[in-house]
């Protein structure tokens, strides 16, 4: 199919369904002027029930726990998937250069750089744990501070470079990060259970309203989903900086690049 | 106007769309898969979002304060996380995909043979080493 003869179909497939999407806009409740009422249970009941200041936490983690737990392997199954055909492609071995293009000059990393990087990586690591820490009470959580986690060890490529970062990182500590997390994850979910309580019921002390540790067995989640991205993030920065490593010989047979 | 939100969703969706249908480059095609993806966002937040209301965080406002929708935030969030573990899985497909064919357009893109690909030998030296 010519691209012309495709982008002609796409266009009568979308003249198609203007009139259905405008139909449901126009059904759709207006912008800004209700909320649907299962978001207004949950503000009006969790707060009280659950002792979280969070809305989006106490969702994640304990009324549509789930839910994340879902999403969490679908984390897990990506994840595997990358590392699985890049490794699989490259090979287990290790070197501690990078890879040079031939004909490019080696600069030196500036001072500068490396400084800047040395101040505000941990700085970003502390940040990034007191944003786990506050899952239950301020925006936060294990999501966005898995991530920001695994920003701060980019941090250390772009300051030491490749053999620095590849002294810091260890990829059996990742896996070990992400697999444990989602272990974590899914024994607050059956724990509960052996106390006759069902499936990632909140047994554990729900602690006092807006008190860091307060939110019981959400608490626990909200770890396990921070190792789990944390872990997940550093793994695929790891393994998409390794295809930049200096190749130990021909890959395969036939192939002198890699 | 309180249909403006919601048409930029679709427009956004639509145009995600075109850049699909119309890609010449694999890595290109994953942007706009995620553009598409961001109209999903936007969907989400404007069907939770009412005027006057606060962050539905209950820390500096008392339990009781009108608040947007929670759901759609939760929902949201793990979209983002999951979304950009997706993306780089299809990066690494692309990077596949380049090794094998030599090239990132889907539209020179072959079917797999059995026993290997016989083409990759005269492709690397139209696309010599990195």
């Amino acid at each position: 199919m010519s691209p012309r003869l495709r982008l002609a179909v796409l266009g009568v497939a979308l003249l198609a369904l203007v009139p259905g999407a405008a139909a449901t806009i126009a059904h759709l409740p207006d912008f800004g002027a209700t909320i649907a009422a299962y978001g207004e249970r949950i503000n009006a009941i969790a707060p009280g029930e659950r002792h979280v200041a969070n809305m989006v936490s106490a969702i994640n983690f304990d009324l549509r726990g789930l839910d994340t737990l879902g999403e969490e392997f679908m984390l897990l199954a990506a994840i595997t998937g990358t590392v699985v055909l890049l490794r699989g492609r490259r090979g287990e071995t290790l070197t501690d250069r990078a890879m040079r293009l031939p004909g490019r000059a080696i600069l030196p990393r500036s001072e500068a750089v490396q400084l800047t990087c040395r101040l505000a990586g941990p700085l970003l690591m502390m940040f990034g744990l007191y944003v786990v820490l506050h899952a239950t009470v301020t925006p936060g959580g294990g999501f966005q501070g898995g991530v920001i986690l695994a920003s701060g060890t980019l941090l250390a490529y772009l300051g030491e470079g490749y053999g620095g970062w590849r002294d810091m990182v260890r990829s059996h500590w990742l896996d070990a990060l992400e697999g444990g997390g989602a272990v974590l994850f899914t024994v607050c979910g059956l724990a509960p259970m052996l106390t006759g309580a069902a499936f990632m019921q909140n047994v554990l002390p729900l602690r006092t309203f807006r008190d860091v540790f307060s939110g019981g067995l959400m608490l626990v989640e909200n770890a396990g989903v921070a190792l789990a991205v944390c872990g997940g993030f550093t793994q695929l920065f790891l393994e998409f900086l390794e295809e930049t490593r200096e190749a130990d010989g021909p890959e395969e047979p036939g192939e002198d690049s890699a | 106007m309180t249909w403006l939100p919601y048409a930029v969703a679709a427009w956004l969706f639509a145009i995600g769309l075109y850049g699909l249908a119309s890609s010449r480059n694999l890595i290109h095609l994953v942007g706009c898969l995620s553009v598409c993806q961001s109209a999903t966002y936007v969907l989400l937040l404007g069907l939770g979002y009412r005027y006057g209301s606060i962050a539905p965080i209950f820390y500096d406002y008392p339990p009781g304060t009108p608040a947007v929708d929670p759901v759609m935030q939760a929902l949201v969030l793990t979209d983002i996380v999951v979304g950009a573990t997706l993306s780089a899985l299809l990066l690494v497909l692309t990077v596949q995909a380049y090794k094998r064919s030599g090239t990132l357009d889907p539209e020179h893109l072959k079917p797999m043979s059995r026993g290997g690909d016989k083409a990759a030998p005269d492709t690397s030296a139209k696309h010599p080493a990195r």
